[in-house]
């Protein structure tokens, strides 16, 4: 008889697998720890920065109002405002609520407004 | 209409390969299980798992349009979205496949085994039977109605990446209903097997497993319910 067959394919093509909308607010929360997680020290290096002396501040200031650097601080920190939005309705899913397939649904729309507004006005506020 | 099948024959094929058939239907909003039974009628080789064809079962979970479902319940209109144009049937993700649409399911069951699917009870049972208020019965409505067709555990991201370590949100929600089990002895026992940072906590709430239950079980809601008793127990 012939041995049985150990190498087995398995079916995980990402193409062929729908994902629903809480899933793929899941899926960002993850992506936009990483971002958070790469971004916060640089961010944190910047204020160190600022706070050396007036001189370094004035000089920060110059390198930060570039369109360039203003979008890269932008993404950080929308990485990080969207990061908390996720972060509260996970909150909120610790004390049974949006644990249902509507509320879910619910929660995962409410969680990409929220984090859209609040990301706009970021870059309103540093533009 | 057009049928695409995932098809993997070990003896003859290195690779899966995907396969068009075309079906009439007549017509019909047939469930994807006839669909399957129409394409063996023309090539019998066609490997499927099926046998009460009504969602009792749980033997034809299969990934259906993109979405984890059960063939024989899953009519074509439901399982074509919008843009799709023909339909796709692949295996359930995520587990090893034996041939065709059929998975190997072993990895599934051994989470499900970890989890004691059975009542742990040490005193000797009554005469006739252990009794349970009705209140207390109500309890197990949403858990008891599994049928272990893998559904939600092959949709879920957490037990993809850690099949051998994650028990999944099927052996999760049963694991619950033992828990939740008024004639059930062993739940110190049960919360301390769960008790690591993978047999339950791997759960990220995604929700797939929801949005997949043929069945309408909501495992997220029972695992949300055993992080609280570790909590409960832990304080």
């Amino acid at each position: 008889m012939k041995a049985v067959n150990k190498n087995r394919p398995v079916n995980l093509d990402f193409k062929t697998i729908k994902l629903p909308l809480p899933a793929l607010v899941s899926i960002m929360h993850r992506a936009s720890g990483v971002v958070v997680f790469f971004s916060i020290p640089i961010l944190l290096g910047i204020l160190s920065c600022s706070l050396e002396s007036e001189s370094s501040f004035n000089e920060l200031k110059d390198t930060l109002d570039g369109f360039f650097v203003t979008m890269v601080v932008w993404g950080a920190v929308g990485a990080l405002l969207y990061h908390i939005a996720a972060g509260v309705k996970h909150l909120f899913m610790d004390f049974g609520i949006g644990e249902t397939l509507e509320g879910g649904l619910k929660g995962a729309k409410i969680t990409v407004v929220v984090s859209a507004v609040l990301i706009i006005f970021m870059g309103v506020w540093l533009w | 209409m057009q049928v695409s099948i995932y098809r993997y024959n070990p003896e003859t094929d290195s690779e899966p390969y995907m396969q068009d058939y075309h079906v009439n239907t007549g017509g019909k909003d047939l469930m994807i299980l006839d669909v399957l039974a129409l394409i063996k009628e023309q090539d019998e080789a066609v490997s499927y798992r099926r046998s009460c064809r009504e969602g009792v079962c749980g033997s034809d979970g299969l990934n259906i349009n993109g979405k984890n479902g059960l063939a024989c319940i899953t009519p074509i209109s439901e399982a074509m979205g919008k843009r799709d144009s023909k339909l796709v049937i692949r295996p359930l993700p995520g587990l090893p496949v034996v041939r065709d649409l059929v998975v190997d399911m072993g990895q599934f069951y051994t989470q499900y085994r970890k989890i004691k699917p059975y009542l742990i009870n040490d005193t000797p049972p009554p005469a006739i039977e252990r009794l349970q208020s009705p209140e207390e019965r109500e309890k197990l409505d949403g858990l008891y109605e599994c049928i272990l067709c893998a559904c939600c555990s092959t949709a879920c991201p957490s037990f993809w990446w850690n099949p051998d370590k994650f028990i999944g949100p099927a052996g999760l929600l049963q694991s619950y209903r033992f828990l939740a089990d008024s004639r059930d002895e062993g739940v110190s026992e049960r919360l301390s097997d769960l008790d690591d940072p993978f047999s339950l906590f791997r759960c990220h709430g995604i929700q797939n497993c929801i949005s997949v239950c043929p069945k309408g079980l909501n495992p997220t809601r029972a695992i949300g319910h055993i992080r609280n008793m570790l909590l409960q127990r832990a304080t």
